[in-house]
């Protein structure tokens, strides 16, 4: 039945060997300056190297993330054609390198070496500013999801903050500012219709964006993170994806039964009201999937994916807001945009698929065979205690957070392979009076269902 | 509500199930043929570049400067440059151009062709540099004995007799004198040795009037028609007497060839 395995067999391996090379080079280049040079530094200066790692402590974060995202982005460039050129029977970039390896770092490097044009008529300084300002966003505002995907490594931990995921949404609505700034000082026409859709559509989406998040923090009681991730730990059933931790007490009843302990009153201190609560942990299932879509929708909408892409429709717009840009400008503005989709899947892996944590519940995992001599095996071995190259924890809940990140943006690949795009009308109409109404209905629904099952709040 | 509830999950579902599709359609080979490394299959009736044969087994030049090309051509693109010979009184081919720019790959230059010299051949990697590189000359154009052989028989095209080499001249000669039996002589001239052949002889009897006329011309009917007369010889070559009707019977059956020469008479004359 399937005749295509040879390429996805080439897709695959591409994928394997991008992934080890971006999250090698980021861990390498963490590595080096995170706890490297302290090292190395303790050994040479003694005391005065306080404060250089008090310095390096902040300079971490920051150089991981800008060694990840250019590298990211070509993966993910590389990734959306290959996967685009499957869905439509077609074979992609092949060529470049080998097996087309190489076609996106060509890219880059043709963009870089382009003539960098402001267009006569343009506003110069708005001009240049714009891609920065888009591009700046999603650096600060990925800082404090490092923390949550890496399980609180101590390398990050520096960064996070106890309003984490209001910091991240606030940073993801700057770009719409830098959209119109680019639109208007263009000088085209093209660039400003496609600047001023981008923020009627910002605004139209954003809400219901934002109403799925809340609906989640107000199962978790928080906005921190570190902490909803820790939450969500052990297994799928304790996911916000599942009610947000209504089905957590079903897990703890399972452990304890295959465990052959006392199962006591276990489902009696999460269910306190036996029918009313069967009922709202089914409600706060059905709000926490629906908020998921919810919340995929308006990502897809906010970073400008198909369906979504009128600001930079090409077909209508000829590209809309980034018509007049080349060279490395432009070479800004398509950076961000793939580092904009990585982020808003690593926001829906953390406040949804429990961030770095294992979908098999823990009392199944003890139970299989090797994983905690392979775990234990690497934990004494030397890389581990001598040189502290890897942390255990953190590499498999980064394996994690990876697999998930990627298939959700395997599936925003898959969607731009599906569906159409919207026409403005029908934008406005379906993010104003359907999925606004929808997220306001269910965040009510969360809010009184909450208070009949023990959630993770 | 039940209404916005029922579109709802309509739409839903239509969406699931075009996200279904195209996943479904990673499964597919890929139908991209990676055309630089791989040229693609190309029918035998493809209209590519045009090109000239030469007989594949002698090398002799098919074209017979009959123009019939030059004036069907829809966009004017092919340009012949004929002299009359002071030897043999026969038009010598003195150049062949055909402007590729203005070319629309009709194909009836081909379809006219009296000597299946003008085809269309399966190349059609045509970018050049400027305009003027498009415009093919005679040496351009002409294909090697290898590629003529190579495209008679992809094409299937019935492998025309040497010129007679040294007999022509004389025929023309004998043509000039005597018109009718210039006709029939000629054919026994180009069968070389063979036993007389009944239809060359009878085609060129049927077009005696003309002949009269047009010398020139009629020494290339009986030259172009003798080489399917010997080919019919040669397949029956132990019944000789059988010859003639069955030589007459194809030559109906490939009826284009004599029909398409005696417009070229005619066209000739101007």
């Amino acid at each position: 039945m399937i005749s295509n395995g040879a390429e996805i067999g080439k897709l695959t391996l591409l994928s394997l060997v991008w992934l080890t090379i971006v999250f090698t080079a980021v861990w390498m280049a963490t590595w080096a300056v995170g706890i490297l040079l302290p090292m190395l530094l303790q050994n040479g200066l003694g005391e005065r190297a306080m404060l250089i790692n008090e310095i390096l402590r902040f300079v971490t974060p920051v150089v991981s993330i800008l060694v990840f995202i250019p590298i990211n982005a070509m993966f993910m460039v590389l990734i959306e054609r290959r996967a685009l050129a499957l869905f439509t029977v077609r074979k992609g970039p092949n060529i470049v390198g080998p097996d087309g390896y190489l076609q996106t770092a060509a890219d880059a490097v043709k963009l870089l070496f382009k003539e960098d044009i402001t267009p006569i008529g343009a506003d110069a300084v708005m001009f240049t500013l714009a891609p920065i300002v888009f591009f700046a966003p999603s650096i600060f505002g990925a800082v404090p999801l490092l923390a949550a995907v890496t399980n609180n490594h101590a390398l990050f931990q520096v960064l996070n903050l106890p309003t984490g995921i209001f910091y991240v949404l606030a940073a993801a609505s700057v770009p719409v500012v830098a959209l119109v700034m680019a639109g208007w000082s263009s000088n085209n026409k093209y660039s400003l219709v496609g600047g001023l859709r981008s923020a009627a559509q910002a605004i139209s989406y954003e809400i219901p964006l934002v109403l799925s998040i809340i609906t989640i923090c107000v199962l978790a009681g928080t906005l921190d993170l570190v902490k909803i991730t820790e939450q969500q730990a052990g297994g799928i059933l304790n996911w916000n994806l599942l009610g947000g931790g209504a089905l957590s007490g079903i897990d703890k009843y399972l452990a304890a039964m295959i465990s052959g302990q006392p199962v006591g009153s276990i489902l009696q201190a999460s269910y306190p009201f036996s029918a009313l609560s069967a009922v709202a942990t089914g409600a706060l299932i059905c709000c926490t999937i629906i908020s998921f879509w919810l919340y995929l929708t308006g990502a897809c909408a906010e970073i400008n994916r198909i369906p979504f892409d009128l600001p930079e429709a090409e077909s209508e717009l000829v590209s809309g807001y980034n018509t007049e840009y080349s060279g490395i400008k432009f070479a800004i503005f398509f950076l961000a945009e793939f580092t904009n989709l990585f982020v808003v899947s690593s926001i829906a892996t953390v406040m949804f698929l429990g961030g770095g944590d294992n979908p098999i519940p823990v009392w199944i995992l003890d139970k299989l065979p090797l994983v905690p001599q392979l775990v234990q095996a690497l934990r004494d071995s030397f890389l581990v205690q001598t040189l502290h190259l890897i942390n255990p924890e953190t590499l498999f809940s980064t394996l994690w957070v990876i697999l998930k990140v990627y298939s959700l943006v395997f599936f925003a690949i898959l969607i731009r392979g599906t569906l159409p795009r919207f026409r403005i009308d029908q934008l406005m109409d379906f993010g104003w009076k359907r999925l606004i109404p929808l997220s306001l209905i269910v965040f009510v629904i969360v809010v009184f269902a909450r208070g009949l099952v023990n959630c993770h709040g | 509500m039940a209404n916005l509830l029922a579109r709802a999950f309509h739409g839903l579902n239509q969406v699931r199930r075009g996200l279904a599709t195209v996943f479904g359609h990673s499964f597919r080979e890929p139908i991209t043929k990676e055309y630089p490394q791989i040229v693609p299959d190309i029918t035998t009736n493809f209209r590519g570049r045009l090109a000239l044969t030469v007989n594949p087994e002698t090398g002799d030049h098919l074209c017979i400067s009959c123009r019939q090309c030059e004036r069907v051509c829809p966009d004017k693109c092919i340009e012949i440059t004929s002299a009359k010979s002071a030897e043999t009184g026969k038009l010598e081919l003195i150049d062949f151009k055909i402007d590729h720019g203005l070319c629309m790959f009709c194909g009836l230059c081909t379809e006219v062709c009296p000597t299946y010299c003008i085809i269309n051949t399966n190349d059609f990697e045509l970018s050049e540099y400027a305009r003027e590189d498009l415009i093919y000359d005679l040496k351009k154009l002409t294909l090697s004995q290898d590629e003529s052989a190579f495209y008679f028989e992809r094409k299937e095209m019935p492998i025309p007799k040497p010129k007679p080499a040294k007999a022509a001249p004389a025929a023309g000669a004998a043509a000039a004198a005597k018109p009718a039996a210039a006709a029939g002589a000629a054919a026994p001239a180009a069968a070389s040795a063979a036993a007389p052949a009944a239809a060359g002889a009878s085609a060129a009897k049927a077009e005696a009037p003309k002949a009269e006329e047009k010398k020139e011309e009629k020494k290339e009917e009986p030259k172009a028609e003798a080489p399917k007369a010997e080919e019919k010889k040669e397949e029956k070559k132990e019944e000789p007497k059988a010859e003639a009707p069955k030589a007459e019977e194809k030559k109906e059956e490939k009826k284009e060839e004599p029909k398409a020469d005696s417009p070229a008479a005619e066209e000739k004359k101007d």
